[in-house]
């Protein structure tokens, strides 16, 4: 939303100590979020009017020698290219030095209404009518405030209220432009009928007629452009011109053009459609409000206007509308629609129902400037429904000293309560009784929390000291969770592993490679690019992209990614568990960086167990196995096989965290080292060349009972004198007691009895 | 006569041992000279014929001839031990300036980081660290934050829909409610998470990002405490005093609502092109909680209030390192990563 500086200060005076770039940093400071400051108009500084005296061509045909009468520097001789310029006519003369066009000697120029910044028009210089002036047309500083800032301040999509809040900062006095003296008495020339009150508050209107629709006056239209507005004409002009000042849209329409004597404001019926002013068909719902006469829609209610009613050049008398809608009702529509107009973003912010026949006034006298001659047919036609009393608050000073944290006086509270025009008493000692006024009244102003905030912002926050609260020490509750993944942080990055994060999105193609369907994925509805249409059941697509792109530029490397998959689930919010992966990439045989992801898979989860299982389609069909840990599977191992497309290997290890999470816990248990030194012996286990040392190892175990204190694997060999498809695999035990050194039977024992029982399976040993 | 040889032979064995070139020529001079069948042994057979009166005094020096020559040998013995130990460890030369073995320690994202830091620090200030969904249901993204569907608050977060009414969380706030919820008051509280928007990415902006969320509810909790803490918070983060000013804002969760500005960090508050020649960066929203949004989670706003706020980790992070481009952080690329 634009504010023109010179606008505010119609309504209250600014200090001319105070430029608009202060003015700017108050209102940041005090009220909404400034986005910058611009400077327009600047040539108005120095422009004066003038006549022309007499015009020449001059050769070529491209430029006129003009000599103008100018009000302030007198005969000037001007080269001058516009079209329209002619003798006797009245023009805006700008002093700009000389220059020599042509060979004549040009002092200073003719402008156009787009060089002066008043309009768009640069097809000729400015042409004057009789009795116009360049009255209000000065430079001025156009403030840009954040829309979201003033989301909650109906209130300040208009330059007069802009211009209380500006009142209030500085303690100058307001200006009211309104003077509701104009609105003529009687009956009103239309009916107007509301079908539902909560809907539409208020719907007010007056009828004029001898209308001329013509070019506005040259101030009016300087105010528009200033705020990014385009003047088209006179009636189209006032409504924005009242819009933007008083907040309240307007609505005109061709009088002669409504069916039947009554503006019926209803919800639309269904089949009903109607073209805009944008030239666009709407096709509407009973959820639309519109404005109806006899014959059907004329306007989406606090949207816009239509086309068949609307203002044209034959247009001689118009009803002006002045109504007040539910912003929910508004902003529905608009939604619905895909139709935001300045009337809409308006009313969506809940518009106080007062400010009606405020505008209504507002346009009786414009218009007697805008298009003399003008007519008030009839009194001003009101409905509404009974207006809701303004609110009063209780508000106790202690409680607003504790909530801001500042101690404050009641004269001082009162003052800046009074400043922003609420009303207030002293209802008991040390209380005051706020009312509210109207233009807060609908939606930003209704409990006393409310009047923290303008009384907080009035001081000034930098008016409170910081300071600590006053409440017990209580240390937090220990958070497990967190800490178990900011260790596995710092594990993986001590082992080499650099921490990756990557979107929640993934695109259809690349859940396809991984044999996943669109069908078991939460789908987004509103992507607004392409690669966002699902949410990620695996961490695995994302790190398959992240080694692809990698690999680009790096011979090996690790990665992991701690992120949370999302599963749909029957009913209620998605499943979000935690998943860890983690990727060896390398441009060898792959071995080392399952090996090493299995190396960090044990330092995460002692004890953990790595069981191969058959691949799937992604993995590597030889390399694949799950991580089980205390009884449960919590993950994966394996390699990405050579689907993934990836140069060079790449080892991942997925573990589901919520799983791990659950499974965690528990103190270990110390216990002294055995007194008694312990035996070592070594055997060997002939076996078939596939067959799992893991597993041999745990039947060794197995048959080594309780006194063997570990198994441990030493190598394997194939190969002479072994025969084809054998290995011999050597392990070394170690046995002791805790309560005194074996005799050297009792070891050749565990010995012995291992040595049978793994004959009984069928194993060879050597030993 | 027996002194004579002595004295002969004390300097022949002393000649031997200066000329002695290996360990083996040493103890050859040994055994020629000390052995048992070596001169001095010789030699001391000799004391029969030595005068009694003489002996005495023979012996001593047989003896000490004996001692002073096993000092020599001793002596050169650990000249050619230390030489060799010398020239052993020379020949071990290591170029010490060759990279080092092992993987090199990897890299943790910056935003892992910042997380941490903060983390502990509120960790520290008595806070728990809570965590919501990523798919957030409408109620607790927006209901429950004073944000019902017709208000056009919504409009000031382009959100991203998903099947069930469902939305992928606009901001860390729900996790205020669900904090709210679960543990109720008082409660000291913030919320690190992802969070998404809806947008067209650019170099400053990205669909996806990261927020931490604090909340505190207790008896009096007033805007002097809210700026304490946003101090505290920011100076830990910086590394420095900051000098910080509220200003109004508007968040349908919070009444007051601020605008929180740090001064320029870059300029310390004349203006540059970082400020945009204001002093003053806007850094984060906050506010005290509205009393609808306590009431709404069924705790009493006449009883409890507090302070609520929402930190772009995001942003922090790329201006803490001075990160140009928002997608770097979520680019998977190692020449990005390795940085940190």
């Amino acid at each position: 939303m634009k504010f023109s500086f010179n606008w505010i200060r119609e309504f209250t005076d600014v200090p001319q100590s105070t430029s608009a770039r202060d003015l700017e940093r108050l209102i940041t400071m005090k009220t909404a979020e400034c986005e910058g400051i611009e400077p327009v108009g600047d040539l108005l500084a120095t422009a004066c009017l003038a006549t022309v005296v007499s015009v020449e061509e001059m050769p070529g045909g491209h430029h006129r020698k003009a000599v103008v009468e100018t009000e302030r520097y007198g005969l000037k001789t001007v080269v001058c290219g516009a079209p329209n310029c002619r003798a006797g006519m009245k023009t805006v003369y700008v002093p700009l030095g000389t220059k020599t066009i042509g060979g004549v000697e040009s002092d200073g120029m003719l402008a156009s209404g787009a060089e002066l910044s008043i309009n768009r028009d640069a097809a000729g210089i400015v042409d004057l009518a009789a009795g116009e002036t360049l009255d209000r047309c000065a430079p001025d500083g156009v403030i840009e405030i954040d829309n979201k800032s003033i989301t909650h301040r109906p209130d300040l999509w208009g330059h007069y209220g802009m211009a209380r809040e500006v009142a209030a900062i500085l303690g100058s006095e307001l200006r009211d432009p309104v003077s509701m003296d104009l609105l003529p008495a009687g009956n009103a020339a239309i009916g107007v009928s509301i079908v539902d009150f909560s809907l539409c508050a208020r719907y007010s209107a007056l009828v004029f007629e001898n209308v001329t629709v013509r070019p506005s006056p040259l101030w009016l239209q300087y105010r528009l452009e200033a705020i990014g507005l385009n003047p088209i004409n006179n009636i189209v002009d006032f409504t924005n011109f009242i819009m933007a000042e008083l907040g309240q849209p307007t609505h005109a329409f061709d009088r002669d053009l409504i069916e039947g004597g009554t503006i019926f404001v209803r919800p639309a019926k269904t089949g009903e459609s109607i073209r805009a002013l944008n030239g666009e068909d709407y096709d509407l719902s009973e959820t639309n409000l519109v404005i109806a006469d006899a014959s059907g829609p004329v306007a989406i209610a606090g949207v816009i206007g239509g086309e068949a009613t609307a203002i044209g050049g034959r247009t001689t008398s118009i009803i002006l509308e002045s109504a007040n809608f539910l912003a929910a009702s508004v902003r529905k529509t608009s939604a619905q629609l895909k139709l935001r107009t300045d009337a809409s973003m308006r009313f969506e912010k809940a518009q106080d129902p007062e400010n009606t026949t405020r505008a209504l006034a507002r346009a009786v006298a414009l218009l007697e400037e805008l298009s003399p001659g003008i007519r008030l047919v009839g009194g001003v036609a009101d409905e509404r429904k009974p207006a809701v009393p303004q609110p009063v608050i209780q508000l106790p000073l202690d409680w607003l000293a504790r909530k801001l944290g500042r101690s404050l006086e009641v004269a001082e509270v009162r003052q800046i309560l009074e400043r922003l025009q609420f009303g207030v008493s002293e209802s008991s000692p040390g209380v005051l009784a706020v009312t509210v006024p109207s233009w807060r009244a609908t939606k930003d102003i209704a409990v006393k929390d409310d009047l923290v905030e303008e009384v907080g912002r009035m001081i000034g926050y930098s008016s409170i000291d910081p300071r600590p609260p006053a409440l017990l020490a209580s240390p937090p509750k220990p958070d497990p969770t967190r800490l178990f993944h900011r260790e596995l942080r710092a594990l993986l990055t001590g082992i080499g592993f650099t921490e990756v994060y990557n979107y929640s999105f993934v695109s259809e193609e690349e859940i396809g490679r991984f044999g996943f369907t669109a069908a078991e994925h939460v789908a987004v509805l509103n992507p607004i690019a392409s690669g966002q249409e699902l949410l990620r059941t695996s961490l695995l697509p994302g790190i398959r992209r992240n080694v692809v792109e990698n690999t680009k530029y790096f011979d090996s490397f690790r990665l992991f990614e701690i992120g949370r998959e999302i599963h749909r689930q029957p009913a209620g919010l998605p499943g979000e568990p935690a998943h860890l992966v983690a990727v060896v990439h390398a441009r060898d045989d792959g071995a080392r960086g399952l090996f090493e992801l299995k190396h960090a898979a044990e330092a995460i989860l002692p004890g953990a167990e790595i069981r191969p299982v058959e691949a799937r389609s992604f993995e590597h069909p030889a390399r694949a196995a799950e991580v089980v840990w205390r009884g449960e599977t919590v993950g994966r191992l394996f390699e990405f096989g050579p689907s993934m497309e990836i140069d060079g290997r790449a080892a991942v290890l997925d573990l589901d965290l919520r799983k791990v999470g659950r499974r965690m816990g528990g103190e270990s248990k110390y216990r002294p080292p055995g007194k008694y030194p312990s035996s070592e012996f070594d055997l060997s286990v002939l076996a078939g060349l596939r067959e799992y040392v893991g597993d041999l190892r745990a039947k060794v175990e197995g048959f080594a009972g309780s006194l063997a204190e570990s198994v441990e694997y030493v190598r394997q060999y194939s190969g002479p004198p072994f025969s084809e498809g054998v290995k011999s695999v050597t392990f070394r035990l170690r046995v002791g007691s805790p309560e005194r050194t074996l005799a050297s039977e009792e070891v050749g024992a565990v010995r012995a009895a291992i040595i049978e029982g793994m004959q009984g399976l069928g194993y060879e040993l050597r030993v | 006569m027996l002194e004579a040889t002595l004295s002969a032979l004390e300097q022949s064995a002393r000649l031997r041992i200066a000329g002695a070139q290996s360990l083996e020529e040493l103890e050859a001079v040994r055994v020629d000279a000390l052995g048992r069948k070596g001169t001095l042994a010789q030699a001391s057979k000799e004391m029969g014929k030595v005068p009694a009166e003489e002996r005495g005094r023979i012996g001593k020096l047989l003896n000490a001839v004996k001692q002073q020559l096993e000092e020599a040998l001793d002596a050169k013995k650990r000249h050619f031990e230390e030489a060799a130990l010398k020239a052993r460890l020379d020949s071990e030369w290591i170029d010490l300036t060759l990279p080092a073995a092992g993987v090199p320690r990897g890299h943790l994202h910056p935003i892992s980081k910042i997380q941490a830091e903060i983390e502990d620090l509120f960790i520290s200030m008595g806070f728990v660290v809570l965590d919501g969904p990523e798919v957030e249901t409408e109620y607790h993204n927006f209901d429950a934050l004073n944000i019902p569907a017709d208000h056009p608050a919504r409009d000031m977060q382009d959100t991203f829909w998903v099947e069930g009414g469902h939305v992928l969380r606009t901001h860390t706030s729900p996790v205020q409610v669900r904090g709210m919820e679960k543990l109720g008051p008082p409660l000291r509280m913030i919320a690190p998470g992802r969070v998404f928007r809806n947008e067209s990415v650019d170099a400053s902006h990205d669909h996806t990002f990261y927020q931490l969320e604090g909340m505190m509810i207790d008896r009096d909790v007033s805007v002097g405490n809210l700026t304490y803490f946003m101090k505290t918070l920011l100076g830990s983060i910086f590394g420095r005093e900051v000098t910080v000013r509220l200003r109004p804002g508007f968040f349908p969760f919070v009444e007051p609502g601020f605008e929180l500005d740090i001064q320029c960090l870059l300029c310390g508050g004349p203006g540059c092109a970082v400020c945009k020649q204001s002093g003053w960066v806007e850094l984060l929203p906050c506010g005290l909680v509205n009393p609808n949004v306590l009431r709404m989670s069924g705790i009493d706003p006449e009883e409890w209030n507090g302070f609520a706020f929402g930190l772009g980790m995001t942003r922090l992070v790329m201006m803490r390192y001075g990160i140009d481009d928002i997608r770097q952080l979520q680019s998977g690329s190692l020449r990005f990563l390795n940085q940190f």
